[in-house]
């Protein structure tokens, strides 16, 4: 075998057979190059999202039940029903202020409440017709299809948070997941005996799964401290108004907060130390091209 | 070496047209012309295209009823080829299967069948596959299951063995091959052997006029992987840059409404003419108005277009991906990374060595000519073929172990998926027995056709001149 250098090309006649393995082989490979290791505060920080999703699934939940066994007054859901929106509206504010650094205009909150009100009001129209809905289907099929729905909006919610300075469109999943959680709260609705409780009930699903998503993603990014300690008291009024009815829920509930809360991220984190990307000169390239001149 | 009875086995195979398609067939025919026995299995293409082909020069094509579920490629279910390839390795008493194309199941198959006749397996890889998407990670442990089988593999560039090295599954501890890996490596079966093109067929023009125009051509499917979107952001700048710059763009595919767009957007009707599909005899033709060629490619495992180019006499500016870096020399080729920058920097640098004379076409054709031909493939192939024709083969409990190494699901199913093989070889050779198959007596002597062929042509001279006498004396006509 001559002396000369072994080299990487194709076209030139070298003196190797072609199953000689250079000691260059494979030099190339890069291994997890886009590694970024997680950190355990920070999951559990992301995992809050979901958490704090699942609790207002059961606190909605909880509430339909004392709405349907009379325990609760609708006019008390109703009332507090607009009080949380108002509160949630000043948050929300606040939080707009704290992000793009200048008050919400006048005119757009004019436009917000009219808005509301419209809502509100069609509601209210609305739920005569809403009551009588499903009045020839049999309730079981309402309970199944109330659980396939509320699956189907926690399967496709959209946990992440409001990237800073910029207004992502929504994605259609977390649109159907909105959608099925309406839906979903509308089939329970029509089976509650009077229009008030109706409109209560479905009043109260808009401000669960309309509009605290928007507050929620602002909250991510904002104020940590705060948005661990509504994730702390999220879960704490679901569990505790679901104490009463039956023990094994609770105990249920618990367990799958405490694991999706906990036990995931470090799951995740244990998970990643298998890892094992590969890259090489063989991987479709990404071309670069200048956006601002086109 | 002693003449061998070859069975390619392909899903893409003549009448379709590519790379693949092309490689099997110039092998096959310089095979045959170096003693070799070569038959073609691939799947039919009803209406017409079905049964058995004879294709010049003496290469007989076994089209297998199967249907085709994407591209060309048939479905891979593992049992339902074995009948027909049975019938076929023993009807045509076949020593080596040659399985090509790691999405062709066929050839998967086809070694995955193959030790039942004592026939020996060569498979070449011919793509690059990522490792991070679904089809790839599907197609890749297909491919680990039929290449634990295997006794030789052929790869066609470096960057292309080492990507089917890693594909096939094999981990490496340490960068370097010499350091074990997790599975069983055995280096000595991982062969490169590059492409081949015919160079007569690419000869440079040399009536070219001489006036200042730089053209530069562009030949690819129009297609995200072939890196359009840089040719769209790029060929604007560059016509800017240089308005002596024309382009002739050939080729069809997804990305064509961009690159009209483009046109229009710029108004560049003069300067990029659009030339739509070109087909594979007109490359030439196409290639021949240019001096520079430009390619995008966003991957590529040879680049079989490039050197085509080269020895058409065109400087080529490529970008620097897969196998494209070892495929021709420095100074006949510029290197651009995937960005639209650089892309343009290597541009001006090849129209300036262009527009300076500083190129010469034909010994770039002559220095492509001295690098790549089909009958040094077909050699250097041939050593491979005795390489695993000297090998001793492995038993079937070899097989299940290293089968078993894949892992301890897929390795399992992997073994079920062989011993249920076994079982219906066995069912086969006691419905369809080995004296019942109707053996192949005659093979194609291309001298007898030669002699034949002769003496039909005279003697169809001689009627005609008959005829023709006849009719001059007035005679009865027609048939």
């Amino acid at each position: 075998m001559s002396s000369r250098e072994w080299e990487k090309v194709l076209w030139k006649k070298h003196p190797y057979p072609d199953n000689y393995i250079p000691h260059t082989f494979l030099s190339s490979l890069r291994k997890n190059t886009n590694f970024k290791p997680y950190t355990y505060w920070p999951l559990v920080l992301a995992a809050c999202s979901i958490t704090q999703h699942l609790s207002t699934v059961f606190i909605f939940l909880a509430t339909f039940i004392r709405i349907y066994d009379g325990s609760w007054d609708p006019r008390y859901l109703v009332w507090s029903s607009v009080a949380i929106f108002l509160l949630g509206y000043v948050i929300w504010e606040v939080l707009e202020y704290k992000t793009l650094g200048y008050l919400v205009k006048h005119a757009d909150r004019a436009k917000t409440f009219k808005s509301s009100i419209l809502v509100f009001l069609a509601l209210m129209a609305l739920s005569p017709v809403l009551r009588t809905l499903t009045a020839a289907t049999s309730s079981d099929s309402i309970w199944a299809l109330a659980a396939c729905l509320f699956i189907l909006n926690v399967l496709l919610a959209d946990y992440g948070s409001l990237r800073p300075y910029g207004h992502t469109r929504d994605r259609l999943t977390s649109v159907l997941s909105m959608n099925a959680a309406i839906s979903s709260s509308v089939v329970l609705a029509s089976r509650l005996r009077d229009d008030l409780s109706v409109f209560a009930l479905i009043l109260f699903s808009v401000q669960l799964f309309a509009l605290y998503p928007l507050v929620r993603t602002r909250l991510q990014v904002t104020d940590a401290f705060t948005y661990a300690s509504i994730t702390i008291f999220l879960p704490a009024l679901s569990i505790y108004l679901h104490s009463s009815p039956t023990n094994i829920i609770t105990l249920i509930l618990g367990i799958v907060l405490v694991f999706i809360t906990f036990v995931a991220p470090a799951l995740l984190l244990w998970a990643q130390s298998y890892k094992n990307e590969i890259r090489g000169p063989w991987d479709v390239a990404v071309p670069q091209i200048n956006t601002a001149d086109h | 070496m002693d003449p061998l009875r070859i069975a390619m086995i392909c899903d893409f195979f003549h009448p379709n047209v590519g790379g693949v398609e092309n490689h099997i067939y110039m092998l096959s025919a310089e095979l045959i012309r170096r003693g070799h026995k070569v038959v073609v299995i691939t799947h039919s293409h009803p209406p017409d295209r079905v049964g058995v082909r004879w294709i010049l020069p003496g290469l007989k094509v076994y089209y297998i009823p199967f249907p085709t579920i994407a591209s060309s490629a048939t479905l891979p279910n593992f049992f339902t080829f074995l009948p027909y390839l049975r019938s076929i390795l023993l009807r045509e008493r076949i020593t080596l299967v040659h399985g090509h194309a790691s999405l062709s199941s066929l050839a998967h198959e086809g070694i995955l069948h193959a030790h039942h006749m004592g026939v020996r397996t060569v498979f070449t890889d011919h793509s690059l596959f990522g490792f991070d998407d679904a089809a790839s990670i599907l197609t890749n442990k297909l491919l680990e299951g039929a290449l634990c089988n295997v006794d030789g593999v052929i790869c066609v560039s470096h960057t292309g063995r080492e990507n089917t090295v890693l594909r096939a599954g094999y981990r490496f501890e340490s960068k370097s091959a010499e350091v074990s890996s997790k599975r069983k490596f055995d280096p000595t079966i991982w062969h490169v052997i590059p492409n081949a093109l015919v160079t007569e067929k690419f000869k440079p023009t040399l009536d070219r006029v001489a006036d200042n125009t730089v053209t530069v051509v562009v030949l690819s499917r129009l297609a995200y992987r072939k890196g359009i979107d840089l040719l769209v952001a790029t060929a604007p700048r560059i016509c800017e840059l240089f308005p002596n710059v024309r382009f002739v763009i050939g080729g069809d595919g997804p990305k064509l409404i961009d690159l009209l767009q483009m046109r229009e957007k710029y108004l560049l009707q003069d300067q990029i003419i659009l030339r739509g599909p070109v087909r594979h005899s007109d490359v030439r033709s196409v290639l021949a108005e240019g001096s520079i060629f430009l390619n995008t490619s966003l991957t590529e495992s040879f680049g079989i277009a490039i050197l085509e180019a080269a020895c058409a006499g065109l400087y080529v500016v490529s970008t620097r991906v897969g196998g494209v870096p070892e495929v021709l020399p420095a100074d006949m080729i510029s290197f651009a990374h995937p960005e639209e920058d650089d892309v343009i920097r290597a541009m001006s640098e090849a129209i300036k060595i262009v527009s300076e004379g500083r190129h010469d076409p034909l010994s770039a054709h002559e220095r492509v000519k001295s690098f790549y031909n089909w009958r040094d493939v077909a050699e250097r192939t041939e050593h491979v073929y005795a390489g695993v024709m000297n090998s001793v083969p492995m038993t079937l409990y070899e097989r299940i172990q290293r089968n078993l190494e894949l892992g301890p699901y897929f390795g399992l199913i992997f073994v079920v998926i062989l011993v249920v093989d076994c079982f219906f070889f066995q069912i086969l050779e006691w419905t369809m027995p080995r004296e019942d198959i109707d053996y192949v007596e005659f093979d194609w002597e291309q001298e007898k056709f030669e002699k034949v062929a002769r003496e039909e042509t005279m003697q169809a001279q001689e009627e005609s001149s008959q005829r023709d006498s006849r009719d001059s004396d007035g005679g009865v006509r027609g048939f």
